[in-house]
């Protein structure tokens, strides 16, 4: 086989190889690709903004000694019981039946070894998952599988999903190779087929009906729990405000890298808007509204750092989720299974078919061999390590610019290394006081 | 809120919703002092009677609005009356009787339970059901029992149109016509076990008809699997 | 994202009654429009027409609408989606002298129909979707279709989800998108006809416990002349 690049030969910047073998696939099967993961794509992100630490304006903290606090209250709006983090660095929601049971409880335990919350997912509750986890974020879903009020009563907080960033506006799928007996149960489907969940709540659409759904949530929960609401980056600024006239405690906005177990490729990389674009249009919306800092903005999609935790917090986040992260933390795309990555047509770094239940790793799959791969003892302290190194690390970066805490991290922090990314993130390009499209 | 004797958990307890919040009437029926409750002007208030955990008795004398007794379990409740958009919603278990109509995904994704509506129910009745039964003493509209899971729906009327798209292991049964049945959905054949279970549901719902003026309706199974081939059907 | 509230009377008797039945209508759909809120009233003198920012309550008491006779009234209350929150953006539109049209969802396709619009001289005077759908009916009728007619040419120009109330000088008329996702009930008994988002907003009318209550199906013109 020759090397194409010795050889002179050309390749398509339009018909690049990864098109035409999209082509070729989709002439073979005649169904649309459908892959886990987020968007692939090249998109301006937080690597694209730096921080101004102090020097002689600005006075630095002293790392380590000077404290520089993490913690925050999510869901204090309405709700009797907020929740208490004690960082503001949270575990998305992830169905089990897209990762396995022990993934969920190894969530459920990082999570709660450094006092931050995780979420269920499209599927319902596992008790280990309850049982491992001190804060737990329950999940209402457009397809309410495995929906329980006793399972609503026993969370610490509320979910209402209108979308994710890698899908807004699509419903969720299972793949038959995940249904196993437990999974469709819970669900209550039969076991192995391929599950199309819907992109509609079933009783109600629309800001205006969507404030009758949380005033029954809340009477369910005789106005205890923290209701969040979480949607999709696309059209952010009036899908933030909407979400607080209906009376969400907190706002959920997951950008375009945000991941998925199971989704068409076209919609993955397709809809929706870069987490970094998204965000200001909810601290805008929320700063209107004089909501911001009450109402809590979570953002997720694309965090993978401290320095991206720091960077969110600083546009507006009260708070991030992470979700891919997460499980690579927990062993996802690991080189040891290089060889069995290899077996089934993928490669450490590239594996993104969640769908397919054949994870090397045991995290995506419901089949118990592979499952039994991962300890959730072991993932728990995997997790709980992660999630320790991006605090710190977002200390370290709020420290050096003057900051007891992280919420007060704020966008004059921040410069941008590209006229994009200063256009979203709305902070002016490194060195300069120029941001590109004011005017909303 | 009127006790109508003295004892520490009364027989009957009277609720004027014209004097009392629809919050109180919950915060009581959730934590209950008493068996039963009739509660008065309603009015077509939204979430009554919504989350009851016990095995209590509440009747709602006139128009409940959205989500009247979402999410029961235990509870026996009776509407004398309409309701709004979901009633009953993911039920797990007892009873909603709504005497009036229903209005849009009456019992929607609920888990068990008897919902029965003697009037009317409109759109997306028993959407994504999983495992309630659902007695329609008159009419469903378009949409019903939409990717239904599990459960029965029995309409002694007429069914709208689309009944049953996208349907999984739900039975239908239908006394009236079928506007046209949706994506998936197909009558089939009414064995010895249906014209039981079907007796039954009549039966508990108090509606005297003959099982054997149902057709019964459920999944063809054939989009259980993506490929290409049901391409216009999804 | 809104409430939607219409009372057309058969009964020559109530009209003077009209303000004082639609107010408690208007009123009962604050939690799904808290924004703002517009009316329109219709007596033997022609259309008339209140919209303001704040809350239903205080803009009646501010018009005293209560006070108002008539024999139609037509009102919304809003929760601003993605247009602004201001009196001109509210609803009922009313893009002639005597056509009111109030809308609860929400167009997908409004913006091209717009430029539709706007390349035959007809120009939207707000973003707001329903604009669009109000100035639509008027060309349809400018150009001699009856009211019923207008509407269902809505049904085929227009994408997304709506119930939409649209009244005129005589006629009063609902219809839903095919989905009928956001709510309507309409209320008939031999002195009236009401039509409302949800039923709680009809709950004070007189001898509603005895109406023909039914829920419009869907791309179903339902519409009533006197």
């Amino acid at each position: 086989m020759i090397d194409p690049a010795q050889a002179g030969l050309r390749e398509s910047a339009t018909f690049d190889r990864a098109t035409i073998a999209a082509i070729q696939r989709a002439a073979e099967t005649g169904v649309y690709d459908i892959r886990g993961w987020g968007a692939k794509r090249a998109v301006p992100h937080f690597d694209d903004l730096l921080l101004l630490g102090a020097s002689m304006s600005r006075y630095p903290l002293e790392g380590y000694r000077e404290r520089c606090d993490t913690d925050v209250v999510l869901g204090d709006r309405h709700a009797g019981n907020p929740l208490h983090l004690d960082i503001p660095i949270t575990i998305a929601g992830m169905s089990f039946g897209a990762l396995s049971a022990q993934a969920k409880e190894a969530l459920g335990r990082g999570a709660t070894e450094v006092g931050t919350s995780t979420t269920t997912g499209d599927g319902g509750m596992t008790p280990e998952e309850r049982g491992q986890s001190k804060h737990l974020v329950y999940q209402y879903l457009p397809s309410r599988y495995g929906m329980n009020p006793d399972d609503l009563r026993a969370a610490d907080a509320i979910e209402v999903v209108l979308g994710q960033g890698a899908k807004p506006g699509g419903g969720g799928m299972l793949l038959g190779q995940k249904i196993s007996e437990r999974v469709a149960g819970m669900r209550t489907l039969p076991a192995g087929i391929d599950q199309r969940s819907a992109c509609r709540h079933p009783d109600w659409t629309g800001p205006d009906d969507l404030t009758i759904k949380i005033l029954e949530l809340r009477e369910i929960t005789d106005w205890q729990k923290p209701i969040y609401v979480k949607v999709g980056a696309t059209r952010t600024y009036y899908d933030v405000k909407l979400a607080v006239a209906a009376g969400a405690d907190v706002v959920v906005v997951d950008g375009m890298q945000g991941g998925t177990a199971a989704t068409q490729e076209v919609f993955i990389e397709h809809v929706g808007i870069p987490t970094l674009a998204a965000i200001p249009q909810a601290v805008q919306a929320l700063d209107e509204l004089g909501l911001h800092r009450k109402v809590q903005l979570i953002v997720s999609g694309g965090i993978r750092t401290g320095a991206d935790v720091a960077k969110a917090m600083a546009l507006g986040a009260d708070a991030v989720a992470i979700g891919t992260a997460a499980l690579i933390a927990l062993g996802d795309n690991h080189p040891r299974y290089a060889d069995e990555y290899a077996a089934i047509g993928s490669a450490p770094g590239f594996y993104d078919d969640f769908q397919d239940g054949r994870d090397p790793a045991g995290i995506t799959t419901q089949d118990p061999e592979l499952a039994a791969r991962l300890d959730p003892v072991e993932g728990g302290r995997r997790v709980a390590n992660y999630l320790r190194v991006l605090t710190l690390e977002a200390q370290t970066l709020a420290r050096a610019c003057g900051k007891a805490h992280l919420r007060n991290l704020e966008p004059e922090d921040l410069v941008a290394l590209t006229i994009e990314a200063a256009a979203m993130a709305r902070v002016p390009l490194a060195g300069t006081s120029w941001i590109p499209g004011q005017g909303f | 809120m009127v006790a109508l004797n003295g004892s520490s958990v009364q027989e009957l307890m009277k609720v004027d919703l014209a004097s009392t919040s629809v919050r109180e009437l919950n915060a009581e029926l959730h934590a209950p002092t008493a068996r039963r409750y009739e509660v008065h002007n309603p009015r077509g208030a939204e979430a009554i009677a919504v989350g009851l955990r016990h095995a209590i008795e509440v009747e709602i004398h006139g128009p409940a609005g959205y989500y009247c007794a979402g999410m029961n379990m235990l509870a026996d409740v009776v509407v004398h009356g309409s309701v709004g958009t979901g009633v009953a919603e993911n039920m797990m278990s007892g009873s909603v009787r709504v005497r009036g109509d229903a209005s849009q995904s009456a019992g929607a994704t609920g888990h068990g339970g008897l919902l029965v509506v003697e009037g009317s129910a409109s759109m997306r009745c028993g959407i994504s059901m999983k495992g309630i039964d659902i007695v329609v003493g008159g009419d469903v509209g378009p949409m019903s029992a939409f990717m239904a899971q599990a459960g029965r729906l029995v309409v002694c009327g007429d069914a709208g149109d689309g009944l049953g798209d996208s349907i999984y292991e739900a039975r239908l049964y239908v006394r009236g016509r079928v506007g046209s049945p949706g994506a998936d959905c197909v009558e089939k054949e009414m064995r010895d076990e249906h014209v039981a279970e079907l007796g039954q549901l009549l039966a508990d719902a108090g509606l005297p008809h003959d099982p054997g003026e149902f057709r019964r309706f459920g999944s063809a199974r054939r989009l259980y699997h993506f490929a290409a081939h049901n391409s216009a059907a999804y | 994202m809104c409430g939607i509230v219409g009372l057309h009377l058969k009964n020559p008797a109530l009209e003077p009654e009209l303000g004082r039945l639609f107010v408690p209508m208007l009123e009962a759909m604050t939690s799904r429009g808290p924004d703002s809120a517009g009316l329109a009233t219709y007596d033997a003198e022609g259309m008339h027409v209140i919209k303001d920012v704040g809350l239903p309550r205080d803009i009646c008491a501010a018009h005293d609408i209560a006070a108002r006779s008539g024999h139609q009234a037509v009102g919304h209350t809003r929760m601003a989606t993605e247009s602004a929150v201001t009196s001109d953006h509210a609803h009922p539109f009313t893009p002639l002298a005597d056509l009111a049209l109030v809308h609860n969802g929400s167009f997908s396709n409004h913006a091209s129909i717009r430029r539709t619009l706007a390349r035959q001289g007809i120009a939207c005077t707000t973003d707001n979707d329903s604009e669009v759908a109000a100035r639509f009916i008027a060309r349809e009728l400018t150009e001699g279709a009856d009211l019923e007619d207008a509407m269902r040419s809505v049904l085929k120009e227009f994408d997304g989800f709506f119930t939409l109330l649209v009244t005129s000088g005589t006629q009063f008329a609902v219809l839903r998108d095919s989905f009928a996702c956001k709510p309507a009930v309409i209320a008939e008994t031999a002195d009236y006809v009401a039509m409302a988002s949800e039923y709680h907003a009809l709950a004070e009318l007189p001898g509603i416990g005895d109406a023909r209550i039914v829920e419009p199906e869907p791309e179903r013109v339902y519409a009533w002349s006197r």
